[in-house]
């Protein structure tokens, strides 16, 4: 796999960042001083078993969820103490989501949730890019179609395009093929890397299967809240054989900061 | 199971709390209606049994078969007088003269109102009155005044009051007393009240003859009040008659417990309303309960549970609500019941002290009607839970809504059934005004509950055009799409709305219309410009002296000005219209008459003319003979019929000369109409001939407009009191359109996370949703107000051989319940906004 971009500039960073939930002996403890960058237009897999922290990481990430200590930055933008408008703005102008239950609007067609963005925004979106968008992910003929008329796959599409439509800094994906066949699954991953390669768009995508890491450029790997082994030029195999030692990489890790 | 119902009711609080404020509503109307009813006959009762304290026989003039109170009654005679106060067994004899008279005010206007001025004579124990203030009367220029009459007047002691009955001109009186009643009333029962000595009482009521409106009889010691009666009876003349005291105030309840029902019947409308529409919202409610529970339900089914413990959880849960809500209710309603007692009775009646009275029909009514409406109501819903298949409980939850197919086909064959009876019947198909009236008014109330199954499919349509209105923001965009996507949860929401408007605007329809059509009828037939009359509501017939139609007749720019008296009078044994004037070409012109046999024009004593329908009445015709009494006439007069006019219903009635009035009832005319001469300015005619009327305060000069004001008031109370029953109906709406949108946001909050993930801000989310509110509501109204015309129009059309004969839309009312559902919508919307603008977006988006 190669990357595109010849000048690497940071799109997301986080800075020792903490997350707990609940207090007491229910505490649960997601996050421990995370600190990690996303390039610009590269495409990042997180990967970790359940409970590692990975979907915690991407939601303070995207400014879904706030951090107990630390800072995120999107591009130059500090994330941490924005309030609710603010990081509304910043969701809808500088993030884009693709989410495992495509959530699309039932009530608009594919067209229209492809363009919802720019019309919560009340804006336009760019129309060229917007075909460019769709002729790429070959929805050209189902645009006036209503999610409940589309397969998975289809529906998984529109939402790719959704997420595209605004050109982001940085599109989070969260297990964006788990629930489609492997067909589906695999036209879905391509496209998200040919969005890196001819678009330049950056790609932060959690998931837990190695064959959908390997189409990233690098792999981060978190276990219990920590990143336990930072990949690059990954491969399914390389993944699985990684997986294979996790319990070595957890032992290493907690040693590292006991 | 019960356990499990129990939990299930108390996480679903809110819910709950909205939904059985509609049975607390219904049953609390219920209730109060019952206490109301109860109460006010009990207050009566006590007050009615204070008239007469101490009496044992009442003896009263024989009533006058034909008019009832309207007539003056010959009084009781001395000579009965004498007989009984000589009657062995006779304590006491008390005297009583009363009857309506005009006083005028200070403000120089007569005292008006829906209660009466009365006068009597001092001395009088009707009732028992308490002198506050100054003396009794001595001399025939004084009068002693009640409190209230002091009060509303604007009097005091030493003043001077102008009072006059319909046979009396106006007298000065000073006043030289100011009395209350026990308890310290200031009223009896409303009516205000002018003592005067007996004579000078006589003269107001009884034109001056020595008569008596009562004579209270109390017996001896040991004489019972039957034993009294007896012995009275035979000494009565021919135009009295006696009761005993415990009749004669049995009577009395008898008559305050016909208003008590009354007023009854007004509140119970209500409730039965307010219990009509929270069918709807009952039923909805448990719809969308069992929507959020159908995973439980599936699992509880696939652990084991059989349908009908399903269905009993269901009813079991709704047995608990309706009685929760229908204590409540009925608490309240007899609560409300007792003050409204006070209210009542203070306002309107001055009863003072009030009896509460709680009769056990009240709460076992409201009780039987809470619980049963909401059992019924969730029957349907938890027959249709009970159809869950167990496997449900494992498949991720795919709503698919259920065909509304069956709705949609009913609805329009009951539709297009209610349109071919309405069709039948305006078309006067059927032999019998009746039936064709009949075929209308059933198709008419079909075609209203065929709608109502239709709303579902119209919701379509029509949600997605009014949405339109909003469409200028994309919040508002998805809010319309929203509105229209659930049919039948729309329709039902909106239709609880859509009933409550149908009914008022087709009401309102009519009553406009038979308005219009009363206005259309009088340019078309009147040609009179203005008329000389008093208001309808006065229990004095308003009248005028005569003496002022020359001024009237004198002053620049009118043509031509006639006078009308009026008499209620007997002709051949039967009730006719009698009229007088002296000016007959004038009154058969100005009321666009014609007639068609004989002459009118020089009608002489002794000659009499009628329409058409009233000889036919009484089978006459040109030169037969007809034997008139008048309502104060002692001899009956015959007359030879010389005219029949054509039917018209101005003219209507029979006509005789001014000879007779005296014999009137009101011996005074009642109206006059003027005609202003061509080219002569109506307002300037208007200024003169209100100028000559300065000295006669009960009538004012009306044009065409003020005239039919004046007699379409009641229409106008009537239209007011319907707007009270579409304000209860909005509330019970507003209920239901909260619980549907709190269930669309709860079903959405996946889809509200990812809008807000993506970039919706918190205001735009409110918007929204509230969007969506309106839009239901805004559907509900418009559909309603569709409706409600064309029923309204419909009652119209089949009414139209009656005289109602213009259609006319009552826009004003219409925009108020357009802007009055907006104003449901944008209340309803406020706490599921607030909780859609507030949903956790991760917990919204999250898998798992």
């Amino acid at each position: 796999m190669s990357t595109a971009s010849p000048v690497k500039t940071t799109a997301v960073s986080a800075e020792g960042v903490w997350k707990a939930y609940g207090s007491g002996e229910a505490q649960v403890v997601a996050l421990r001083d995370v600190s990690v960058q996303f390039a610009s237009g590269a495409f990042t897999a997180i990967m970790g078993p359940s409970g590692s922290g990975k979907s915690t990481l991407m939601h303070c990430l995207a400014g879904l969820d706030t951090t107990d200590r630390g800072t995120v930055h999107i591009g130059d933008t500090p994330v941490t103490g924005l309030n609710d408008k603010a990081l509304t703005k910043l969701r809808r102008d500088k993030i884009g989501f693709i989410f495992q239950q495509f959530n699309l609007l039932p009530t608009l067609t594919a067209e229209e949730n492809i363009t919802l963005p720019a019309a919560i925004a009340g804006t336009k979106a760019d129309p060229d890019w917007i075909k460019k968008i769709i002729h790429t992910l070959d929805l050209s003929e189902r645009l006036s179609h209503k999610p409940t008329e589309l397969s998975g796959g289809q529906q998984q599409r529109v939402a790719c395009a959704r997420a595209l439509a605004t050109r982001p800094e940085v599109v989070f994906a969260d297990e964006p093929t788990g629930n489609l066949d492997t067909r589906s699954g695999a036209e879905v991953l391509r496209f998200l890397r040919t969005s890196v390669d001819d678009f330049g768009q950056t790609i932060v995508m959690v998931t837990h299967d190695p064959g959908a890491a390997a189409y990233a450029d690098r792999v981060v790997f978190l276990a219990d809240g920590r990143i336990v082994e930072d990949m690059a030029d990954p491969t399914a195999d390389k993944v699985i054989d990684k997986m294979k030692h996790f319990e070595e990489l957890v032992a290493a890790a907690r040693g590292e900061s006991a | 199971m019960l356990r499990a119902t129990l939990k299930g009711m108390a996480a679903r609080k809110a819910r709950l709390i909205l939904t059985s404020l509609a049975i607390v509503l219904g049953s609390a109307f219920i209730a109060s209606a019952l206490v109301l009813t109860s109460s006010i006959k009990a207050t009566a009762a006590d007050l009615n049994s204070s008239s007469y304290a101490g009496a044992d026989v009442i003896v009263e003039p024989v009533e006058p078969e034909t008019y009832g109170d309207r007539v003056v009654r010959d009084g009781v005679t001395p000579e009965t007088l004498a007989a009984v106060r000589d009657a062995e067994h006779v304590e006491k004899v008390s005297t009583t003269v009363s009857w309506m008279v005009n006083a005028i005010g200070s403000d120089g206007k007569i005292l008006a109102g829906f209660t009466a001025t009365l006068a009597v004579n001092w001395g009088d124990e009707s009732t028992a009155r308490e002198l506050r203030e100054g003396r009794a009367p001595e001399t025939d220029q004084e009068v002693a005044v009640s409190a209230g009459f002091a009060e509303q007047a604007g009097y005091g002691l030493g003043d001077s009051v102008t009072a006059y009955s319909l046979t009396t001109d106006k007298t000065e009186y000073e006043i030289v007393g100011i009395y209350g009643y026990p308890g310290g009333r200031d009223t009896y029962a409303g009516a205000t009240e002018l003592a005067f000595t007996t004579a000078e009482a006589q003269r107001l009521v009884f034109d001056g003859a020595d008569r008596y409106s009562a004579l209270a009889v109390t017996a001896t010691e040991g004489t019972s009040q039957e034993e009294l009666l007896t012995e009275i009876e035979p000494l009565l003349g021919d135009e009295a008659d006696a009761v005993t005291w415990d009749a004669y105030i049995a009577e009395e309840n008898a008559e305050s417990a016909e208003a008590a029902d009354l007023v009854g019947y007004f509140l119970l409308g209500f409730g039965l309303i307010a219990v009509f529409v929270s069918v709807f919202l009952i039923a909805n409610t448990f719809t969308i309960v069992i929507a959020g529970r159908l995973k439980e339900i599936a699992m509880m089914r696939a652990i084991g549970a059989g349908r009908g413990q399903i269905i009993r959880s269901v009813l079991a849960e709704a047995l608990l609500l309706g009685a929760v809500a229908s204590v409540v209710g009925t608490a309240l309603g007899i609560a409300a019941g007792a003050g409204l007692t006070t209210a009542v009775a203070n306002s309107f009646l001055d009863m003072g002290e009030t009896t509460l009275a709680v009769p056990v029909s009240a709460p076992l009514a409201a009780l039987a009607v809470g619980i049963g409406v909401t059992v019924l109501s969730a029957l349907v819903p938890a027959v249709r839970a009970s159809k869950t298949p167990p496997v449900e409980a494992m498949r991720e939850a795919v709503k698919t809504d259920k065909p509304i197919t069956l709705l949609t086909v009913t609805g329009a064959g009951v539709t297009a059934a209610g349109g071919a009876g309405i069709a039948l019947g305006l078309a006067e198909v059927f032999d019998a005004d009746r039936a064709n009236l009949v075929a209308a008014a059933v198709g008419a109330g079909a075609v209203f509950i065929g709608i109502t199954l239709l709303t579902a499919w119209l919701s379509k349509p029509l949600v997605s055009l009014l949405g339109l209105l909003w469409s200028w923001s994309f919040a508002g965009k998805l809010g319309r799409r929203n509105a229209s996507r659930n049919p039948r949860r729309t329709a039902v929401t909106a239709a609880a709305l859509m009933i409550g408007v149908t009914l008022v605007t087709a009401t309102a329809t009519l009553l406009t219309s038979v308005k219009a059509s009363l206005n259309a009828y009088f340019d078309d037939n009147v040609k009179a410009e203005l008329f000389v009359s008093g208001p309808p509501t006065s229990p004095v017939p308003a009248s005028f002296d005569p003496a002022v139609m020359d001024d009237i007749r004198a002053l620049d720019g009118v043509a031509t000005a006639v006078e009308l008296y009026y008499d209620p009078a007997t002709i051949d044994g039967t009730e006719q219209y009698v009229n007088a004037t002296t000016d007959f070409d004038g009154i058969v012109d100005q009321f666009g008459g014609t007639v068609d046999e004989g002459s009118i024009s020089n009608l002489q004593d002794g000659e009499i003319a009628a329409n058409r329908s009233a000889a036919e009445q009484l089978g006459v015709g040109i030169g037969d003979t007809v034997t008139a009494s008048f309502t104060r006439g002692t001899e009956p007069h015959e007359f030879t019929l010389v005219a029949i006019l054509d039917d018209n219903e101005n003219t209507d009635g029979w006509y005789v000369t001014t000879a007779y009035v005296e014999e009137f009832y009101t011996p005074k005319p009642t109206q006059a109409l003027v005609d202003v001469a061509d080219g002569a300015s109506v307002e300037a005619v208007t200024a003169d001939v209100e100028a000559v009327l300065a000295d006669q305060p009960e009538v004012s000069v009306l044009n065409h407009d003020d005239f039919l004001a004046q007699i379409t008031v009641f229409f106008d109370f009537a239209i007011i009191a319907i707007q009270l029953l579409l304000g209860l109906a909005m509330i019970v709406a507003v209920i239901g359109v909260i619980n549907t949108l709190v269930l669309s946001v709860l079903e959405r909050t996946r889809e509200l996370g990812m809008l807000r993930a993506i970039g919706m801000t918190r205001g735009q989310t409110t918007r929204m949703v509230t969007v969506e509110s309106v839009t239901i509501a805004l559907f509900g109204a418009a559909l309603g107000v569709a409706v409600g015309l064309g029923l309204g129009w419909v009652l119209q059309q089949a009414l139209a051989e009656t005289g109602i004969d213009v259609f006319a839309v009552p826009t004003a009312l219409i925009a108020g319940y357009l802007g009055a559902a907006v104003l449901v919508g944008l209340l309803a919307a406020i706490a599921p906004a607030v909780r859609a603008s507030k949903v956790n977006i991760l917990g919204a988006i999250a898998y798992e």
